[in-house]
């Protein structure tokens, strides 16, 4: 059971052709244009990367990590909107946006550090939710239900970028935080997390101090999850209203990270450009050709089929056309589809994790035993 | 000669259950200890209660002389105090966060013109005082209080854990192996490593050259380990694809990765056949001259009296015996106890 070497080129020449879209796009019909839903993809899968870190490789199911995208969002908005003060540039409101959310996440793991398991659930769920309250109920600071606009664009060097620049720095965000969180998982902070999520118990007796790898892991957590809320507000140019940042969201980052793969970095990336992309892409495209379709049989209707009952073209134009015609309204459906099929074909995701990280060394010269003297 | 362990004393009672009774134990550097005795007679209640599992209800665990136990040093004064103020300053913003808020930040700036930075902060002590003196002070006080009490009690809750014992230099394994099954062998004993390295965090994130330095040194250890327990040709697996008695030596090489000093073996050759026993048995011997000492539990009376120095006999929580093996065997008491006819026969 050795583990096949993966393919070292295939994530080279994935990230290859992500990068070379937007050059071919002028070239590609319309159906193709994904430069937008793209980067909606970067940042879920930011967010579900981080969340992995908690809930994949410590084993710590954590229901509210919107609640850090939200704070993340908010601290992005608050430190750049022209209606306050501070109008930070893009990249010092990505440092206090980071800090923010990892002093977030240290406030909601200090105190949950003996709560495990469904308890731990219960929790970060009840945090979700309130820091949705908060949100709106401090509207003297956060504009309560308005959001908070207008938020200046990502910029470089104090270039605002336009769509397909943002694309770009998206992508490298997310190519940033993959090699992040990939570096470690397979360092000595990676293998205490999961010798914790293994059992919690024989890490503490081999020296593994418990509260403290929980702790960065909450922290590591909050701030990803703050870094993809910045960035999602800065491209849509509004933090949005704090309900934007709920339990849906929460989910669908967890549906992200256990369809990839739970504890898989390389499956949550993968399970976020198959979650988000069939939401955003698939059924928008979808939806674009149902709708133009039935708008073609409805124009043609009256004059083809004039003597058939009135109610019959209503059917078609209002329930079917809502329900039958416009797939996007089956996203929820077709997640909690998506999860019931993995769980019963398979529950370690469509690309589990690796059990291997660390090969052995070449072995060393004869006479090597003495070592833990 | 100084003991190694010495435990004095020690009573283990759950509600009415007495899983030990004033058991008194003294290992001295070097030695090869055995504790024996038949099932549920209190043997791994012990081992839990050395390495900080279990707190002794009664008694004391000494290790090289002194207790393992946390001391409240001044960083710890300070840190409890800084929880305190921290749940204070968190309670008092909560009350008052719209009103300060708006005092500071929304009465004083027009979009569009500078802000007045230098006032921004002297604009808190009278927000704070038309909020009322008596309710803030009183909340910020309260929290500081509660922050203050909860740091307390979780601390004297973990004045003696295990992980603590494991970096004291007191390394076990478990009757019941407990490996990381989803981790490679190399990965196994670099958990029992953690405390030996030096990258923090940042170091790991960024792969600084002195990670991977440490990392290939580290490895290479591991590695080592692995073979002192003839398990490197099998040191790409997942753990948990090793057939049992392996799964045993896996155990003993992640629990000297830690470096300790005194080893204790849950039952090591519960499940192994004769020949994997007698390896066993050489294996035990190299770690005590490696300079670590031994504890085991074991059933397998082949290897306890082929190995120990001494043993002592526990029965119903209460140690019945204790001396050579030679002793242990004649001793009539011993053999009517837990040896029987059976095993002797």
């Amino acid at each position: 059971m050795a583990a096949a070497r993966r393919n070292p080129w295939v994530p080279v020449a994935g990230l290859a052709a992500l990068a070379a879209w937007p050059l071919l796009e002028p070239a590609l019909p319309a159906w193709l244009q994904l430069g937008e839903p793209l980067t909606e993809v970067f940042v879920y899968a930011i967010l579900a990367l981080g969340l992995n870190v908690l809930t994949g490789f410590t084993g710590l199911l954590n229901l509210g990590v919107a609640a850090f995208a939200a704070i993340g969002a908010y601290a992005y908005s608050i430190a750049t909107c022209e209606v306050y003060p501070f109008q930070l540039g893009f990249w010092p409101a990505l440092a206090v946006t980071g800090a923010v959310g990892a002093i977030a996440g240290f406030a909601l793991g200090a105190p949950t550090l003996r709560v495990r398991g469904d308890y731990l659930a219960i929790v970060t769920l009840g945090f979700g939710e309130i820091v949705k309250d908060v949100l709106v109920n401090l509207d003297a600071i956060t504009k309560g239900t308005q959001g908070i606009n207008p938020l200046p664009p990502p910029s470089i060097l104090g270039t605002p970028l336009e769509a397909r620049g943002q694309y770009w720095l998206y992508l490298g965000f997310v190519a940033a935080t993959f090699l992040g969180v990939r570096a470690l998982e397979r360092s000595r902070v990676g293998r205490a997390w999961i010798s914790i999520r293994e059992d919690e118990l024989a890490s503490r007796a081999m020296g593994i101090r418990p509260d403290r790898a929980k702790m960065l892991a909450f922290a590591t957590c909050a701030a990803l999850a703050a870094l993809s809320g910045a960035l999602l507000v800065s491209r849509l140019s509004s933090s949005g209203e704090p309900s934007n940042y709920g339990f849906e969201v929460s989910i669908i980052a967890l549906c992200i990270v256990i369809v990839g793969g739970i504890g898989s970095v390389r499956g949550t990336l993968l399970g976020a450009f198959v979650m988000v992309g069939m939401n955003s892409i698939v059924l928008v495209r979808l939806t674009e050709v149902l709708g133009s379709g039935a708008e073609g049989m409805a124009a043609a209707a009256p004059a083809a089929d004039a003597g058939a009952p009135a109610h019959a073209w209503h059917f078609v134009r209002t329930w079917a056309h809502n329900v039958l015609l416009t797939p996007t309204n089956w996203k929820f459906l077709l997640f909690g589809l998506a999860l019931v099929l993995m769980m019963i074909f398979r529950p370690q995701g469509i690309l589990p994790p690796r059990a291997v990280h660390e090969d052995p060394p070449a072995p060393a010269p004869p006479g090597g035993g003495e070592a833990h003297a | 000669m100084s003991a190694i362990l010495e435990v004095k004393d020690v009573t283990m009672r759950f509600g009415g259950l007495v899983a030990n009774e004033r058991v008194s134990l003294a290992v001295h550097p070097g030695e090869i200890f055995a504790v024996i005795g038949p099932n549920g007679a209190g043997k791994t209640t012990l081992f839990n209660a050395i390495t900080g599992i279990y707190e002794p209800t009664e008694g004391d665990v000494l290790f090289e002389g002194k207790p393992i136990r946390r001391e409240w040093t001044a960083a710890d004064r300070v840190r409890g105090l800084a929880v305190g103020a921290t749940s204070a300053a968190a309670a008092v913003l909560a009350l008052n966060a719209t009103a300060l808020w708006t005092a500071a930040i929304n009465d004083r700036y027009v979009m569009g013109e500078p802000f007045p930075w230098g006032g921004a902060l002297a604009t808190v002590p009278a927000t704070l005082r038309d909020a009322g003196f008596w309710p803030t002070w009183f909340a910020a006080a309260a929290a500081f209080l509660v922050g203050r009490l909860a740091f307390g009690a979780i601390w004297r809750a973990q004045r003696r854990t295990p992980d603590l014992v494991a970096r004291a230099g007191i390394a076990r394994t478990f009757q019941n192996i407990r490996l990381f099954g989803e981790m490679n062998l190399v990965e196994n004993v670099l958990v029992g490593m953690d405390q030996h390295f030096r990258s923090g965090y940042w170091a790991c994130l960024f792969r600084t050259p002195g990670f991977r330095r440490e990392r290939g040194r580290m490895r290479r250890r591991a590695f080592e380990l692995l073979q002192f327990v003839d398990l490197a040709d099998e040191a790409a697996e997942p753990a948990r694809s090793l057939p049992y008695g392996h799964q045993r030596r896996l155990e003993i090489a992640r629990a000297l990765a830690t470096r300790p000093r005194l080893i204790l073996l849950d039952e090591p050759a519960a499940g192994m056949n004769p020949a994997e026993s007698a390896d066993l048995m050489k294996l035990i011997r190299r770690i005590r001259e490696s300079g670590v000492t031994v504890v085991l539990i074991e059933h397998d009376m082949k290897v306890v009296m082929g190995i120990s120095d001494r043993i002592a006999v526990l029965q119903y929580g209460k140690k019945i015996a204790e001396g050579t093996p030679e002793a242990i065997r004649n001793d009539p008491v011993c053999v009517a106890a837990y040896l029987g006819t059976e095993e002797l026969g």
